[in-house]
């Protein structure tokens, strides 16, 4: 019973992350909410520029995981670097979700409305797409390897399209002008640039505690699955021996 | 033969295959074909009466055409192997993968280049759009605007030619991927068509024969992980 527990409880140093983010993202939030002082032209608007600007970054961070991983799993086959590439890309479509809502709420009362086809924003939204397809299609193949094997393909594609798709809606825009605030090139208060690194600093701890909560459950996952497989295999052995 | 010259071999009989199969059956001809010709008698409907709107829309609905009219073409070049079992034994060929991604992708982008190249005079005609003194390079962007399409389109058609619901989930897949050859293939079309202006449209082809090298090496450097063993 013991020997049970050790094998399918939280490690010591996951409680202690997730315990860490916890306090952390609190401190953040405190940060963001309280002791930054309002922006000159935003005013009390700013503080949602810091929950945006921190997931996005850590989602395109999560996707060039996502991609590293799939090229380990193609080169070693092993099944816990797939493991690994499918938590960063759980956590990349949320991130990108909440990035896209984020902006969208950000860009209305700043810019006067929900969608500017803004570079990064529309970046954004074809790669949370293309995300979606990932996800798709692992859910229509049986084969763990096979399934393993296309994820990463399509992680790959996912990372080389970034580039392209980035320079796309950036000269995309550049041909329709709007008349929009530029907000970059704008250099920030030191006091603001400070609550901003702490609540990306924040962001990178959600995605690492959840990363590794993710891999934790799927090596759970795939030690059932081939106990249950072992199972099986004794139970139909079984069978021929009595038939 | 050597070994680079058999595999060009295989590439072009591969290719020689599938148009051959088309030139025969048409069933591609007839759906893309039709469809595109619908397409731009719908989306010249749906934008209504004025003159100015559809000259400026020619190059947009044009190149939306070609892209779903792309994935027409790529789905039916493996479907019509898979139905028969003949792409099993087309990959039993002591011939590298790449090979058979190179053949088909060969097939499927002379096939849309000839799309373009019909369709773009009727949309000309149709919409009313005139084209400036830099006209020759309008076959440069069809040729490399269609080549994009085409390398997505092929290698994400194998992808899916296994999998349920792979009517609706190839275009899911490869539209995002294609919005800079879109965006690229537009803007340069629209360059040469109203704005009369080739540099700009040099521009733009810059962007979709950067697009076109990396993922053809991409996609022929991958495909055998894709295909079905």
């Amino acid at each position: 019973m013991t020997q049970r527990q050790e094998a399918t409880g939280r490690p010591l140093w996951l409680r202690i992350l997730g315990l860490a983010t916890l306090i952390l993202f609190g401190v953040g939030a405190y940060l963001a909410l309280v002791v930054s002082p309002p922006d000159v032209n935003q005013g009390q608007l700013i503080r949602m520029m810091y929950a945006h600007v921190s997931v996005a970054w850590v989602c395109f961070v999560a996707v060039i995981v996502m991609a590293l991983y799939g090229m380990a799993f193609l080169w070693r086959g092993r099944p816990i670097d797939d493991a690994r590439a499918v938590a960063n890309a759980e956590i990349a479509t949320f991130f990108a979700a909440l990035t896209l809502v984020s902006g969208m709420t950000y860009s209305k009362p700043t810019l006067n409305t929900y969608w500017t086809w803004d570079a990064k924003l529309t970046l954004t939204a074809l790669m949370f797409a293309l995300l979606v397809g990932y996800f798709v299609v692992r859910g229509l193949i049986d084969d763990p390897m096979r399934r393993g094997r296309v994820s990463a393909v399509i992680g790959i594609i996912v990372a080389v399209s970034l580039p392209f798709n980035y320079l796309a809606a950036a000269w995309f825009r550049t041909l329709h002008p709007t008349l929009s605030v530029a907000v970059t090139g704008v250099t920030m208060a030191p006091i603001m640039l400070f609550v901003l690194l702490f609540n990306v600093a924040v962001a990178a701890l959600v995605y690492l505690t959840f990363v590794s909560e993710r891999v934790r459950i799927a090596r759970l996952e795939h030690a059932r699955q081939e106990a249950r497989e072992r199972r099986e295999g004794d139970g139909a052995a079984g069978e021929v021996v009595r038939v | 033969m050597t070994g680079v010259g058999a595999d060009v071999a295989a590439v072009l009989a591969i290719a020689r295959k599938d148009l051959l199969q088309e030139v025969r059956s048409r069933a591609v001809t007839v759906a893309t074909l039709f469809f595109s010709a619908v397409t731009l008698i719908m989306m010249a409907f749906a934008l209504g009466q004025d003159a100015e709107l559809l000259r400026r829309s020619a190059p947009g609905v044009l190149w939306v055409a070609l892209a779903f009219a792309g994935v027409i073409t790529a789905a039916q070049s493996y479907q019509s192997d898979l139905e028969e079992g003949a792409f099993d034994q087309l990959l039993l060929y002591p011939v590298p993968r790449a090979s058979v991604f190179l053949g088909k992708l060969l097939a499927n982008w002379l096939y849309l280049l000839a799309l373009g190249l019909l369709m773009a005079p009727v949309t000309l005609m149709l919409y009313g759009a005139g084209t400036g003194p830099d006209v020759w390079l309008l076959p440069v962007t069809l040729t490399l605007g269609t080549l994009g399409f085409a390398v997505v389109a092929t290698f994400y058609a194998a992808l899916t030619a296994n999998l349920q619901a792979r009517e609706a989930l190839l275009p899911v897949l490869m539209f995002p991927v294609v919005v800079p050859v879109l965006l690229g293939a537009v803007r340069s079309s629209e360059s040469l068509m109203s704005l009369h202006n080739a540099v700009l449209a040099g521009g733009w082809l810059q962007l979709l024969g950067g697009f076109d090298l990396v993922y053809f090496v991409t996609c022929t450097a991958i495909f055998h992980l894709v295909v079905e063993e």
